[in-house]
C-alpha cells in the first residue's frame, strides 16, 4: 500500500513477516527532517494505549517505521491500519527542538581518536579544519539503535562525509566519537562498531541503573565541545 | 541472595539467560534472553519456575559446577550427557542434589544450546527489567560477560509454584539438517526473483562463526541486484539479511535493532527456537510460507504448547 499523508512525504507499507509491519518513507528529502518524522510516529505507535497489548516494538530507522505486534493479540490487518492512522495523524515538520542543547566535550586524536588522523588524509582536511568542522555543526539526535542508547546524530557537514571502515573493531570504547556516511554518533557503551573513530567524550551517556539509562533521546540537540587530552580525566565525571 | 554453585569448567559460552527485554529495541536494546525460548520454558516449568525465569544458557559444550547448598534443578534443550557426580541424569526431569555435588555437562552431538535452571532462578544484574546477559556491551548477567572457572551463581529469590511435567511431545528433536520456515522480508524485492528462489532452494551451511547475534550461511551465491545503500532500518531476532558479498546472515537472539542490509525473508516465530539450536557446520532450508500461513501455524502451535504451558507465547 502507498500514501501521502496531508502535507508529509509518500511513504509504502509492506509486510515484515507475519507479525510486521514497515513503513518505508519512499521520497527522502531532508534526513534530520524524515529521521524526527519517523521517530515521531513511532513514538505516537508505543503511546498508543488502546494498542499497548498488541504493540511489541514501534522502531524507526533513519527513514522508516517497523511495527511489530503480537498477532493474538490485534490482527494483521488492525496492526496495518494502525500504523498508517500513526502515519497520517503525525504532523510531518518535528524539528523544532524546545529544549537546551546538550554539550558534549569531546578530546579530538590521539589515543582518544584512532581513525582521527587518515581521517584527515582521506578528507584531505589538517586536524584543526576536522576539529572545527565537526564541532560547528548543530546536531539532533535522529535516531536511536543499532547497539544500545547508539545516537546517530545529523546532519554532518558533507565534507566529513567517509564510509564506514572496511573491517569493523571488536570493541569500541564508551564515550567514542565516530563518523560514517552523512552521519556521526557517539557510543555510550563500549561495542563492536564500524564507525571512524575521532575521538571521545569523557562524560558519562549511560547509567544502567537510571530507568531511562540513556542520556540521548531522538530530537535532542547536540553541540560537540573540543577539550584538550589534558582535561580529558578531569572532565571525567561530568555529567551534560 | 543464596550461593548455589560454583563454576569449576565455564564450558564454551555459558552465560545468564531469561526470557530477554522486549519492548526496547527503540533505545538500541536487544531483545538478548534465551535463543531457545521453548527449551527455557521446559526447564523452568519442570521446576514450577515462571517460564522466562533466568536460568544458564551453556553452547556446544556445557559447564561443570559444584553446588554450594541443596538444590532442586532441571536440563532441557540439547543432550550435553549431564552426569551428577558421575552418574547420567536425564533431561526434562526435576533432579535434587545436595551440597558439594558436581554437575558436568560435555559436548553436544546434536543442537547446540542447553539450559540449567535453578528453583526460584539465578541471579544476574539487573538491567532494565531483565537478567540476561548481552556480552557485546557488556550488560546484564555476571559483570555481562559468559560465566569463567571460580564464578560462584547466587539464587535469584523467585516464588516456583506447582512443578510441571513435560510430555515427551514438548521435547524438540534436533537434527543437523533444519528446515525452518519463513516469510518473505519487507526488501525481498531488493534482490533477483532467481536469487529470491534460489535462498529457498539451497542447503546452507551454517558457517563457524555462528553465535548469539546470529548465523552466516554459505553455500547458493545470491549477490544483490544492485547494491544501492539503504539507510539503517529495523532488524529482529528471526531476520535474514542479505549482505553485498551474497552469504545470507539470520539474526538471532542478540540481533542488533536496526541493519543497514536488505532484510530478504523472516523466519516465522514458531520456528525461531529451533535456530536457537543450529550448529556451526549443519545445514538449513528455508521454506517459503506466507505471512497469513505463518501466523496460523505460529498460533496454532503455541495453542498445542498452551495445553501444558499456557502462558508460553512466540511472540
Amino acid at each position: 500500500m502507498t500514501g501521502r499523508p496531508q502535507s508529509g512525504p509518500c511513504f509504502e507499507i509492506r509486510s515484515f513477516g507475519e507479525n510486521g509491519w514497515m513503513a518505508q518513507i519512499t521520497d527522502l528529502g531532508d534526513i534530520v527532517a524524515t529521521a524526527l518524522y519517523a521517530n515521531a510516529i513511532a513514538k505516537s505507535l508505543r503511546m498508543n494505549f488502546q494498542l499497548a497489548a498488541g504493540i511489541i516494538d514501534a522502531v524507526a530507522g533513519i527513514d522508516s517505521v517497523t511495527l511489530r505486534f503480537n498477532p493474538a493479540a490485534i490482527n494483521a490487518k488492525q496492526a496495518h491500519q494502525a500504523l498508517a492512522d500513526a502515519i497520517g495523524a503525525t504532523p510531518f515538520d518535528q524539528t523544532v527542538s524546545a529544549v537546551k542543547p546538550i554539550e558534549i566535550p569531546v578530546c579530538y586524536g590521539g589515543e582518544h581518536g584512532p581513525d582521527f588522523d587518515d581521517l584527515c588524509t582521506y578528507l584531505g582536511l589538517t586536524p584543526a579544519q576536522l576539529i572545527s568542522a565537526h564541532t560547528s555543526g548543530a546536531y539532533r539526535v535522529l535516531t536511536l539503535g543499532f547497539a544500545p542508547g547508539f545516537a546517530y546524530l545529523g546532519p554532518l557537514d558533507p565534507a566529513l562525509a567517509a564510509p564506514r571502515l572496511d573491517t569493523p573493531r571488536q570493541r569500541v570504547e564508551a564515550g567514542a566519537v565516530g563518523v560514517a556516511g552523512p552521519f556521526t554518533g557517539v557510543y555510550p557503551l563500549a561495542s563492536p562498531g564500524g564507525w571512524r573513530i575521532i575521538g571521545r567524550t569523557p562524560a558519562r551517556l549511560f547509567d544502567p541503573k537510571a530507568p531511562s539509562p540513556f542520556l540521548f533521546e531522538p530530537g535532542a540537540e547536540v553541540r560537540f565541545v573540543p577539550i584538550e587530552a589534558s582535561a580529558f580525566s578531569s572532565h571525567r565525571r561530568f555529567a551534560p | 541472595m543464596t550461593a548455589i554453585a560454583e563454576i569449576l569448567s565455564p564450558g564454551l559460552f555459558t552465560s545468564v539467560q531469561d526470557s530477554g527485554r522486549a519492548g526496547l529495541r527503540h533505545l538500541g536494546v536487544p531483545q538478548s534472553g534465551a535463543a531457545d525460548r521453548l527449551s527455557l520454558a521446559c526447564a523452568n516449568a519442570a521446576l514450577g519456575n515462571p517460564l522466562g525465569a533466568s536460568a544458564l544458557e551453556a553452547t556446544l559444550t556445557g559447564p561443570t559446577l559444584k553446588f554450594e547448598c541443596d538444590v532442586s534443578f532441571c536440563i532441557a534443550g540439547a543432550d550435553m550427557s549431564a552426569a551428577l557426580n558421575d552418574k547420567t541424569i536425564p533431561l526434562y526431569q526435576p533432579i535434587e542434589a545436595g551440597k558439594g555435588n558436581i554437575l558436568t555437562l560435555s559436548a553436544a552431538k546434536i543442537g547446540a544450546r542447553s539450559y540449567i535452571a535453578f528453583r526460584g532462578g539465578v541471579a544476574g544484574e539487573n538491567f532494565l527489567g531483565s537478567f540476561s546477559t548481552y556480552s557485546p556491551a557488556a550488560l546484564g548477567g555476571i559483570e555481562g560477560r559468559a560465566l569463567k572457572k571460580g564464578d560462584h551463581l547466587a539464587g535469584a529469590g523467585l516464588k516456583a509454584l506447582s512443578a510441571q511435567a513435560i510430555p515427551r511431545s514438548l521435547r524438540p528433536q534436533f537434527t543437523h539438517d533444519f528446515i525452518l520456515r519463513a516469510s518473505l522480508g519487507p526488501d525481498a524485492a531488493m534482490i533477483k526473483p532467481a536469487n529470491l528462489e534460489k535462498f529457498f532452494a539451497s542447503a546452507w551451511s551454517v558457517d563457524r562463526r555462528a553465535g548469539r547475534m546470529g548465523a552466516r550461511l554459505t553455500g547458493a551465491d545470491i549477490a544483490l541486484a544492485d547494491a544501492h545503500p539503504m539507510n539503517s532500518s529495523a532488524v529482529f531476532p528471526g531476520t535474514v539479511q542479505c549482505p553485498p558479498d551474497g552469504a545470507p546472515f539470520l539474526l538471532l537472539a542478540d540481533a542488533q535493532t536496526l541493519g543497514g542490509y536488505p532484510r530478504i525473508a523472516q523466519l516465522i516465530a514458531a520456528d525461531l527456537p529451533l535456530a536457537g539450536q543450529i550448529r556451526p557446520g549443519d545445514r538449513v532450508w528455508f521454506r517459503k510460507v506466507s505471512a497469513e500461513a505463518a501466523c496460523d501455524i505460529t498460533l496454532q502451535k503455541q495453542a498445542l504448547i498452551g495445553a501444558s504451558l499456557p502462558a508460553f507465547s512466540f511472540y
